[in-house]
């Protein structure tokens, strides 16, 4: 059993490496803000989910509570920089 | 033999996970605007992190090498997908409504913006 | 398996040069904003890889949550764009 889960998962992570980094192509090159701010949303997002992957690798269960906690505070950012342009927009 | 079942779905369903992750990436790099590009950001953000959580999460239930504390584990990791089965919707959409109302994204080839015939041309 | 970990880690690290760099070079004060919070992201991978998920519960609230929300109020009280 053991033996499955980590040569899958061995298989399975560069893949996800990979993925993280053309979603960093996109928040470099992102012309306009609401792009970067996408991008980085979903990044944050994707990697929740990888460290609740990694924490199996790692044997180790406790971790996975990272993954939350990374999880709700990036939709924090995106909720401040929501709320910067429409209250740019509104003239305050 | 039941471990077995909900180990062979749960790793099924990470690597639809990596494929969902790819597809939001490919997508989020060529898509040519912004509010087509938040199709393939939702689209990242459930494919590529509820799914793969909730993979996760029947795999510890079924991988018995790690001891008791995989029910944690499992249950952090679907209150968490659930949790991110709201949010990043909610975010998405706040982005793109700040984006439209402050006019930092244009909506270039577009035929008919009914929204701002709404209104009032404003 | 520590070879993998390892890569992981060499990956973040240089993922967290660069979005350095290009905090410091951004003319618009709100993308700086946003590439300290990928740095940031990178740390947290780095320190996760580690093994020390206490640092990465601290870590994560200053510097993703606390420090940008401090950072908007100030770019909100004084103007965006850098002369």
């Amino acid at each position: 059993m053991e033996s499955i889960v980590t040569s899958v998962l061995t298989v399975l992570i560069p893949l996800y490496v990979t993925s993280f980094l053309i979603y960093v192509v996109r928040v470099v090159k992102g012309p306009t803000l609401p792009d970067r701010v996408l991008a980085v949303d979903s990044l944050g997002y994707d990697i929740a989910a990888f460290m609740v992957v990694l924490s199996i690798l790692l044997k180790s269960p406790l971790m996975v509570v990272c993954g939350l906690s990374l999880a709700l505070w990036i939709y924090a950012l995106d909720i401040y920089v929501a709320k910067f342009l429409e209250a740019r927009e509104m003239g305050g | 033999m039941i471990d077995l079942i909900l180990v062979a779905i749960g790793l099924t369903l990470i690597a639809v996970g990596v494929f969902y992750d790819f597809i939001g990436a490919i997508g989020l790099l060529r898509l040519p605007n912004f509010f087509t590009r938040l199709h393939a950001a939702t689209a990242g953000a459930i494919g590529g992190a509820v799914v793969p959580m909730i993979g996760a999460a029947l795999v510890a239930l079924g991988a018995d090498y790690l001891g008791p504390p995989r029910f944690f584990l499992a249950g952090a990791a679907f209150a968490s997908s659930i949790l991110l089965m709201i949010l990043s919707q909610a975010g998405s959409h706040a982005i793109a409504r700040a984006a439209y109302l402050s006019g930092e994204a244009r909506v270039e080839p577009a035929l008919h913006d009914a929204l701002k015939e709404r209104e009032g041309g404003g | 398996m520590e070879t993998l970990f390892l890569f992981i880690a060499t990956v973040a690290a240089l993922l967290s040069v660069v979005a350095t760099y290009l905090a410091i070079r951004a003319r618009d004060m709100l993308s700086a904003v946003i590439f300290s919070a990928v740095q940031s992201t990178a740390y947290a991978i780095m320190f996760y890889i580690f093994m020390a998920p206490d640092i990465v519960l601290v870590y994560i609230p200053v510097s993703v949550g606390v420090l940008p929300a401090v950072t908007i109020l100030l770019i909100k009280r004084t103007e965006r764009y850098e002369r």
